[in-house]
């Protein structure tokens, strides 16, 4: 055996170790939240210096600026009622996962447990679970979907195994997460982990993308990038890409990033029900 | 040291360090890869590890701009008066008030690119590509060029920023650094600009960071603004750009033309009582007056409880 060859056996060694936390391989997993390369917990609260008009305040019914909607879904938004939403007990309808980033407010993020990201919501008191573990097909669903032109390494190595269903649709549907890694070196140098969170939603009840009624489906999906910067003036910032894909109302993917402001306690934290008005 | 404990040792510290690469991405200023690579030799395989830790993310390509957020601000132009969610002080709000859209008809506006901190926000595909040195390999500069700008440059051979009193240009002067696969860029020596297209000013003090996070085929730029002359506090804006491999930028030659007949030397400008909140884009969208008129407070979801429980009134029309 070569002196290159014992180097690289021991890196092998060591590297499958790290792996398996998403890889499950030959070791017992190491959690997600072990293996974190950023620290996405404590509250954070938006700072709404886009779409002022469209966010802060009901729209008019009607003004759809800057949504990609299709003819159907143009239709379907024309009829918004919010007194038949309040109803239907509906009012959470512009809360749900695909929107809930754009609204207003703070977020409370904690580790449920070792392998769940949870996020709970003041506005409108919502939570978000983000399960870790194996891809589920919306993961390759959602490659697809915005593979067409994509020259960027998949996220992760592995083949979908699936994912049963959780459950009935609802407001924040079922999301699958897993650290974004790239691809390493030659001779198959094991992948790393970039320092952001990717999370693909499904089994979504259909909502509203903006308060006024704007549609997104029960078969939409939606992927979201989670970052945290940290700044030199001692600003940290939570940025969050928010990708819709739903052929149904929408002519193309819908793009919106929006950022938080990392906060040292719970300082105006006021969690508040569902509105629909 | 005989030769199998040193082969023992020359493994054990490979071993820990690519674990280490592995399980944290390089926190801030892990900026290029290693100097000394020697091919076929026993670090090799080490240093395939550590380039692959430390050598960042290819942005290069076409990015072409996808407006679903401000469309209406970023295509067509922003409301006059709109000062919505953003943290100006006094004296912005003043600049803002005497401006006078024609402005840009003069000579010197009219081939005026918009700088380093809007351009993201314009309506503009974007065309991002690296510098290599040809011996060593490595990335010494990133550039990022739109259908009408300047070449950007954003350096990444660790060159500090030159003195204050060194010229301040529209694309300013840029260094880069990764953290993990996000670029971050610090930019100084901007010439004056602006935040919005409707006169809200950004000085020439100001800095500028950004950060460059490509997920997939999704580009996500955050530019955060820090100006002592008009804002209080930083003003941070995130903007989405899609890969488009079939994007090209054509060339964009722009003529000097006199555009309007006007007196020599005249310049067009409002006085600040010129100014009406009262008749304009606030009162037609019925959003109340202290609100468009921006400032820090009207950027955190807290400001909502100031705001009428009834709709905004206005549609932005297809412009």
């Amino acid at each position: 055996m070569s002196t290159r060859d014992v180097i690289a056996l021991g890196l092998a060694g060591v590297l499958s170790v790290s792996l398996a936390a998403q890889r499950g391989a030959q070791q017992p997993p190491a959690s997600a939240r072990t293996i974190a390369p950023r620290d996405l917990t404590g509250y954070w609260v938006s700072i709404v210096t886009e779409d002022w008009r469209w966010r802060m305040m009901t729209p008019a019914k009607g003004d759809y600026a800057s949504v990609p909607l299709n003819a159907e879904g143009t239709r379907v938004a024309d009829t918004w009622d919010p007194g038949k939403d309040e109803a239907a007990g509906e009012q959470c309808r512009s809360f749900a996962a695909p929107a809930i980033m754009r609204v207003p407010g703070r977020l409370h993020i904690t580790w449920q447990d070792d392998n769940t990201l949870r996020i709970d919501t003041d506005a409108g008191s919502q939570t978000r679970l983000l399960r870790f573990g194996p891809p589920s097909p919306a993961m390759n669903d959602s490659a697809r979907a915005s593979a067409s032109q994509s020259r960027s390494e998949p996220s992760h190595g592995e083949p979908s195994r699936g994912e049963p269903s959780r459950g009935e649709p609802s407001w924040q549907g079922n999301s699958t997460a897993l650290w974004e890694t790239r691809g390493g070196g030659r001779r198959g140098a094991p992948p790393i982990l970039t320092g952001s969170l990717k999370a693909v939603t499904t089994g979504l009840r259909p909502g509203y993308l903006r308060k006024n009624g704007v549609p997104y489906s029960a078969n939409a999906i939606l992927t979201e990038y989670y970052t945290v910067t940290h700044e030199d003036d001692g600003d940290s910032w939570l940025i969050i890409t928010t990708v819709v894909h739903d052929p149904q109302y929408l002519t193309g993917r819908f793009f919106t990033s929006s950022h938080f402001k990392k906060q040292p306690d719970a300082a105006g934290w006021k969690p508040t029900p569902c509105t629909a008005r | 040291m005989d030769r199998a404990r040193r082969v023992g040792c020359i493994a054990a510290a490979a071993a820990l360090a690519a674990t280490h690469a592995i399980r944290f991405a390089p926190p801030a200023s892990a900026a290029q890869p290693p100097q000394s690579v020697q091919s076929g030799s026993l670090v090799e395989v080490a240093n395939d590890a550590m380039r692959a830790a430390t050598a960042g993310v290819d942005f290069t390509g076409e990015w072409a701009p996808r407006f679903h957020e401000d469309q209406p601000e970023r295509v067509p132009g922003p409301e006059l008066g709109d000062y919505l969610g953003i943290p100006i002080n006094a004296s912005a709000r003043m600049r803002a008030e005497t401006w006078e859209a024609s402005i840009q008809t003069l000579w010197e506006w009219q081939c005026r690119p918009h700088s380093a901190d809007y351009i993201w926000r314009g309506p503009s595909p974007v065309r991002i590509w690296k510098e290599v040195d040809p011996v060593s390999r490595q990335v010494t500069a990133w550039h990022a060029e739109w259908l009408r700008s300047i070449d950007r440059q954003i350096y990444m051979d660790g060159r500090q920023h030159p003195s204050e009193s060194a010229p301040h240009t529209w694309a300013g002067f840029s260094t880069g650094r990764w953290e993990g696969d996000m670029l971050t860029i610090t930019t100084t020596h901007l010439k004056e600009g602006y935040v919005r297209r409707n006169g809200l000013p950004r000085s020439d003090q100001a800095t500028l960071t950004e950060h460059w996070m490509l997920h997939d085929d999704v580009l996500t730029v955050a530019t955060i603004v820090h100006d002592p002359a008009y804002l209080t506090e930083p003003f941070i804006r995130t903007t989405d750009y899609e890969l488009d491999l079939h994007q090209h930028n054509p060339p964009y030659p722009c003529e000097v033309v006199e555009e309007v007949d006007r007196p020599k030397g005249a310049v067009p400008h409002k006085l600040p009582s010129e100014t009406n909140f009262e008749t304009g884009f606030a009162k037609r969208c019925g959003i109340p007056v202290e609100a468009a008129k921006g400032g820090a407070d009207t950027m955190y979801p807290d400001y909502r409880a100031k705001l009428p429980g009834t709709p905004a009134t206005c549609v932005a029309a297809p412009r």
